[in-house]
């Protein structure tokens, strides 16, 4: 079962991509959708089995590579956290690809898109289920390689070909930390199995350890690179500039990669290594700023933005960042646990947007929209769902879970806790601001679409409205059902031994006993926030081009995001483009190309010329010539004879 | 002794001469009486070396043939050699540089000539010259008994340069009456004949 | 006087050939027909073919025989089949090429087989004089042969070439004969062999055998003496450029190897010299030259030049398993220009035989076999894997590397790479160009089968390697004593 719950989307894949010609469309989609919804039961029943009953199960399938010391197995492991990620996984991919039916009905490649999105699940199941950190590197590359091939889908689109390429490049520089991480790992344990690795762990807190020349103690650099590699992945400060470009992929794989599951990758990462960043607390700490200061970052962008998946997409970047801090303060099941009604709400809000982009033909600027909830009841009560978890609504699922993610940074009691808690809180409040912004600039108001477009707005088909419903049933229903076990009372039972905290670290224990107001302050922000989106933009519509002219130099900041792009393309980019076109065209064309092939083959040319012209035809030449090397032949012997 | 030493030096010298007027002659009828001088004068030297059959073999065949046949060719083909020589002498002081310093090395490497023992030794042993045989006997018993292999190749290069001289110069002339006896004779009368009835006032 | 008339049974291989030459053109002459030529050449195949069961009916072991004037051995017999092999095809080669052009005549067979049999004489001499006087044998036949369409200017001008400057490299060898037998007393190879082993040799010995090298180099084409090569393969007829290139070739680096390994084998540390400055000269030329080619004829030539180079790199080691690298290398060789030729014979446009290597262009597509085949030749001669011409190399290379003549087997395979060019331009101009128009149909069982069989030998090398690499190990140790 275990080996079909991962396989399953591969065969999908398979078929779908390599006979889509032969079974079409309408095979291809029914091909996916079956291989994942069957890998989505086998996910529930699994965690039901794995998680509920405790019965971790670890399927060896085969030996990778067996040289000297290093042995790597294919293995799927199932411990709670994997079984976790697995049922996540798949029911969100199912509802994707159910989703995907209707929304990409109208495309011309339809069996390749089931083929991406099916084998991008086959890869996230295999990082999950990782039992090694070179299974995890494989699932990891394997899950960026298909972000890349879904955010350029539309590869006649020069936007989507630049935005891919982007997100594979900055990938990069954080897959090189994990790479770096992993060598790490290997030079410190000599193996790359979790089991060895986690068992020794403890024996290797403060250990030196020389890195570019300094010594540092072993573990925080270890896990700093590793985290480097989550930062990558998981859009994180510095590294998350790819995440809002990754948009111009189709609409569901910004719901299902770029919200759901393979942004949170880096969180997973994190939460399956917790045996090893709880012995490198400055590493942890590492993680908890970078958490808090990517939750107040984002969210802040996320108020200025125009573009409705670009909102969304700030969105998903700053609930990451919640999960890091979580994470950085040892409150890894709460990290989890928001993971998982973030990919919910997440999914929903994505898949909620790509139907009201349906509906508008195609139209993603919410300047563009307005005053379309009657039209869309379905679209408009779904997105409410949606925005009500994101804010931290009670009783929606973000509320439980990013409620107990600041009770936890406030409880830690350390600095960077507490500095991960206010930002958290301002996030909090930025948070509800943006996400009623999109409600209210969307839905409500006068239509600010042309007649045109106004017309043709409807509701979404079937096929399209019932994988929302079902999300926001979790959305809804997710926080509440699972906080027991995640981060309530039945924690301890629930995790087991696929999370370690240290004792003294015991955040989510201290969160419990937090005072009260350290609870409530984040739903009030939340209130506040929709407040003050009501008075901006519903009753005094006014109100936001003062304050973006009054404030223009901080509105044009965060417009622009910061600047980061603007910032890379003036550091990173543009010199090394200068460099690549220097060794281009001066190191390769005329020195190596010069003097090597171009070079050498001019010569052999001329060289050849000379050799044919030799043969002049006449034969007293022919003669001389030879005679020439005879008297060579001998000349050379008789200076040898009297040299000697 | 004294006499055989002048003589040696005469005909030697006289041979080199001659070579060396076959090449500069301008009229290349005397460079061919030049060759015959020299090859005469080289018979002498063969007299002096007690070689007498080999003497009159080379005055016979290659001054009573061959360079007779040669003064003919040169006579009846009408070459101007001068013409001919013209692209050779630009290069000739480049040729007289090359061929100098190679004669220069070869005088060199003959002045330091010293036969080593061994070398005495295995020239004197496969020479069975015995005394009471005459010249002609000698060479005849070495040529078909030692030299029997080789002395028939021999033989099959004169063949190649006959069947090559026809191959590439005889030409089945068909503008010309041959009588051939074996076709006259095969003839038959069903060959050339044709019996046909003549009925009166038909015409054929 | 107790020299009686020696035992003729060692030559029998030769003196077979010699009379069926003989017989055959007694029977050419009074023969009428109109496919006389051709019946004669058939039989000149089975003339070889009797010869080359002859030939190795002798077995390895070395015996001397005939007053120390020729020895049959493993190297002999191995290089003498490969002659016959190789005089056989050109014979097959020839038959539809003159009919065609109008000088179908008997006497094509019959000088082939004269001038195999100075070709055997050569791999079998033991003594200078019966090498010169076999190698006269061949050469005058050759010459014959390079001016055998005597009406065509460039056929007579091959010949005329050939034989002047073939007359010049006798005398050089002949001149560094006589100068051997003064220096050391003797023209016999095992009397060399000896007198060289007791005491040193002298200078002017050296320059005695510089000259030898000389006038052998002539005859395998090896630069600097190589300049008649590209005028006669060109001008010659092309089935007697197919000859040129396979028999000759083989025998004269036969003697080559024989004269240097085996009589001078005491002086290798003189002699190598020689050896790797032509050898180094004719690789590099031989690539060289030939990228500037246009017509194939000219382009097989310097092809050969560099091929000649490379076995050279084989005798410059002078060890057996360079003598095995030479022997692999001349059969791999043999095939791969059997096969050439019979494709470049196969050129004919509108009953005309065309030479350009641009008329190959789009051969793939009208001619898919032929150019098939030719494409293998090509990739063989470039050596690369896995056909049979890597291999040749291979051997010649290892072989340099066990001598330590490292920077003569990185020449080599520098200048394989840049005569990869050549070869590889072939086979592109083949694919890629746009056609010409197509060859003429017809090209003749003969020839499809004597295309077929050096194509499979070249494509199924790897596959069977035993025959030849273990004949060749076998017989390239008769040539070291003890």
């Amino acid at each position: 079962m275990t080996v079909a719950a991962i396989f399953l989307p591969l065969l999908g894949a398979f078929i779908a991509g390599f006979f889509g010609r032969w079974i079409g469309d309408r095979g291809a989609q029914i091909v996916a959708c079956t291989g994942v919804a069957l890998a989505a039961a086998f996910g529930v029943t699994l965690f039901v089995d794995v998680a509920l009953d405790g019965h971790n199960v670890t399927t060896q399938l085969f030996t990778w590579l067996d040289a000297g010391d290093l042995q790597v197995q294919w293995a799927l492991r199932f411990d709670t956290l994997s079984a976790t990620m697995v049922a996540m996984v798949t029911v969100i991919s199912t509802m994707v690809h159910v989703y995907s039916v209707g929304y990409m009905a109208h495309d011309s490649s339809v069996p390749r898109f089931m083929a991406y999105l099916s084998f991008f699940t086959f890869f996230m199941l295999m990082l999950v289920t990782a039992d090694n950190f070179l299974q995890m590197f494989f699932g990891w590359e394997g899950v960026g390689l298909c972000s890349y091939l879904l955010i350029g889908f539309w590869y006649d689109r020069p936007t989507a070909n630049a935005a891919a390429i982007k997100a594979f490049v900055v990938n990069r520089v954080g897959d090189f930390g994990f790479a770096l991480g992993i060598f790490a790992v290997y030079a410190l344990f000599g193996s790359l199995q979790f089991g060895a690795v986690f068992d020794a762990a403890p024996n290797f807190a403060h250990t030196p350890f020389i890195f570019l020349g300094w010594q540092v103690d072993a573990l925080t650099v270890t896990c700093i690179l590793l985290f480097v590699g989550a930062m990558g992945k998981s859009a994180q400060l510095g590294l998350h500039t790819w995440l809002p470009d990754a948009m111009e992929g189709p609409t569901p794989v910004s719901a299902l990669i770029h919200a759901a599951t393979m942004v949170t990758a880096g969180v997973f990462m994190v939460a399956r290594l917790s045996p090893l960043f709880e012995y490198a607390p400055t590493a942890l700490a590492v993680v908890c700023v970078i958490g808090g200061s990517t939750a107040l970052f984002a969210a802040s962008i996320g108020m200025a933005q125009n573009d409705i998946k670009r909102v969304i997409a700030y969105s998903t970047c700053s609930q990451l960042g919640y999960m890091f801090f979580a994470a950085g303060v040892s409150a890894y099941s709460a990290a989890i646990f928001h993971l998982m009604t973030h990919a919910f709400f997440k999914a929903l809000l994505f898949l909620g947007a790509g139907s009201v982009i349906h509906a508008m033909s195609g139209e993603q600027d919410m300047r563009k929209m307005g005053g379309i909830w009657r039209l869309v009841p379905v679209t408009y009560v779904l997105m409410w769902i949606g925005s009500l978890a994101l804010a931290g609504i009670p009783p929606f699922a973000g509320y439980f879970s990013k409620d107990m993610i600041l009770e936890a940074a406030w409880a830690s009691g350390s600095r960077v806790g507490l500095y991960a808690f206010w930002l958290g809180i301002i996030a909090a409040f930025l948070t509800a601001f943006y996400s009623w912004r999109l409600l209210f600039l969307t839905f409500h108001g006068k239509p600010r679409a042309d007649a045109e477009v106004m017309h043709h707005v409807h509701e979404s088909p079937k096929v399209m409205i019932l994988p929302l419903v079902v999300l926001a049933a979790g959305a809804i229903f997710a926080g509440w059902l699972g906080y027991h076990d995640f981060v309530g009372e039945g924690r301890e039972s629930f995790w087991r031994e696929s999370i370690l905290v240290l004792p003294d670290h015991a955040s989510i224990e201290a969160a419990h006993h937090a005072p009260a107001w350290v609870g409530e302050l984040p739903f009030a922000m939340g209130v506040l926030g929709i407040a003050v989106a009501w008075i901006a933009y519903i009753w005094r519509p006014g109100i936001p081009g003062v304050v973006a002219r009054s404030l223009r130099p901080l509105y044009l900041f965060l417009l622009n995001k910061w600047y980061f792009d603007e910032l890379y393309d003036a550091l990173f980019v543009r010199p090394v483009m200068a460099l690549g076109v220097a060794f281009w065209k001066r190191g390769d064309g005329a020195v190596i190309d010069g003097l090597g092939p171009d070079g050498v083959a001019s010569v052999t040319s001329r060289l050849s010329v000379r050799a044919s012209r030799l043969q002049t035809g006449y034969l007293y030449h022919y003669a001389f010539v030879m005679l020439i090397g005879v008297v060579l032949l001998v000349s050379w012997y008789l200076l040898r004879q009297i040299g000697s | 002794m004294i006499v055989q030493a002048i003589c040696f030096y005469l005909f030697a010298a006289i041979t080199v001469a001659s070579g060396v007027m076959v090449i500069a002659a301008r009229n290349p009828v005397h460079s061919v009486l030049f060759l015959i001088l020299a090859f005469f004068n080289a018979a002498g030297l063969f007299v002096l070396a007690g070689a007498e059959f080999l003497a009159l073999i080379l005055v016979i065949v290659y001054v009573g043939a061959v360079a007779v046949l040669f003064l003919f060719v040169v006579m009846m083909l009408d070459i101007n050699f001068v013409e001919l020589r013209q692209g050779a002498l630009q290069y000739l002081p480049v040729g007289a540089l090359v061929g100098l310093v190679l004669l220069v090395e070869l005088i060199l490497v003959f002045g330091a000539w010293v036969a080593g023992p061994e070398v005495a030794q295995s020239i004197a042993a496969p020479l069975p010259l015995a005394t009471n045989v005459t010249n002609t006997a000698a060479l005849g018993q070495l040529l078909y008994t030692r030299y029997v292999y080789v002395f028939q190749a021999s033989g099959m290069i004169l063949l190649v340069a006959m069947v090559g001289a026809i191959v590439l110069t005889l030409r089945a002339r068909t503008d010309v009456r041959k009588q051939d006896i074996n076709v006259q004779v095969g003839r038959r009368r069903a060959d050339t004949l044709e019996i046909v009835k003549v009925r009166p006032r038909q015409g054929v | 006087m107790n020299d009686a008339l020696p035992s003729f049974v060692p030559a029998l291989p030769e003196m077979f050939l010699a009379a069926s030459a003989m017989v055959l053109l007694v029977l050419g002459a009074f023969q009428r027909g109109p496919h006389v030529a051709r019946e004669i050449g058939w039989l000149g195949v089975v003339a070889l073919a009797v010869t080359a069961a002859l030939v190795m009916s002798f077995g390895y072991e070395r015996k001397v025989s005939l007053y120390g004037m020729m020895v049959t051995d493993g190297f002999g017999m191995f290089m003498s089949v490969l002659t016959l092999i190789g005089a056989g095809f050109a014979i097959v080669m020839a038959m539809r090429f003159n009919e065609r052009e109008g000088v179908a005549r008997f006497e094509y067979p019959v000088l082939v087989l004269l001038s195999t049999t100075g070709m055997l004489m050569m791999i079998t001499a033991n003594d200078l004089i019966s090498l010169y006087v076999g190698l006269e044998l061949q050469n005058l036949a050759l010459y014959v042969i390079a001016s055998f369409q005597r009406d065509q200017t460039r056929s007579s001008e091959a010949g005329l070439k050939y034989f002047v400057l073939g007359a010049l490299s006798s005398g050089m060898l002949l001149y560094g004969a006589s100068m051997v037998y003064g220096f050391a007393g003797s023209t016999n190879f095992d009397t060399l062999a000896h007198t060289l082993e007791a005491s040193n040799a002298s200078i002017g010995l050296i320059i005695g055998i510089v000259f030898v090298a000389v006038g052998l180099a002539f005859k395998v084409s090896a630069v600097p003496f190589h300049m008649w090569t590209p005028d006669v393969y060109e001008g010659a007829p092309t089935p007697a450029t197919a000859f040129f290139s396979i028999a000759p070739k083989t025998a004269a680096l036969a003697l080559f190897v024989r004269v240097m390994i085996y009589a001078f084998g005491e002086l290798v540390d003189q002699w190598q010299q020689i050896i790797m400055a032509i050898s180094v000269a004719s690789m590099i030329l031989g690539a060289l030259a030939a990228i500037n080619q246009r017509n194939i004829k000219r382009l097989m030539a310097y092809s050969s030049i560099g091929h000649v180079g490379y076995a050279l790199i084989g005798l410059a080691a002078g060890t057996p398993a360079g003598v095995r690298g030479i022997l692999v290398y001349m059969a791999i060789y043999v095939f791969m220009n059997i096969g050439t030729f019979g494709v470049i014979l196969c050129m004919r446009r509108e009953g005309r035989l065309v030479e350009g290597i641009e008329d190959l262009a789009g051969l793939a597509r009208t001619q898919p076999m032929l150019a098939a085949a030719l494409a293998i030749f090509m990739f063989s001669m470039a050596g690369i894997p896995p056909l049979a011409g890597f291999f040749a190399k291979f051997y010649i290379f290892m072989a340099a590397i066990d001598a330590r003549l490292f920077w003569l087997a990185v020449l080599g395979v520098v200048t394989s790479v840049v005569g990869a060019y050549y070869y590889v331009r072939i086979v592109k101009i083949m694919y890629f160009d746009e056609p010409k128009g197509a060859f003429d149909p017809g090209i003749g069982r003969e020839m499809q089968a004597v295309v077929l069989i050096s194509a499979m030998v070249i494509l199924f090398f790897i596959v069977f390697p035993s025959p030849i690499v273990g004949a060749a190990e076998l017989a390239s140790a008769t040539l070291f004593p003890g």
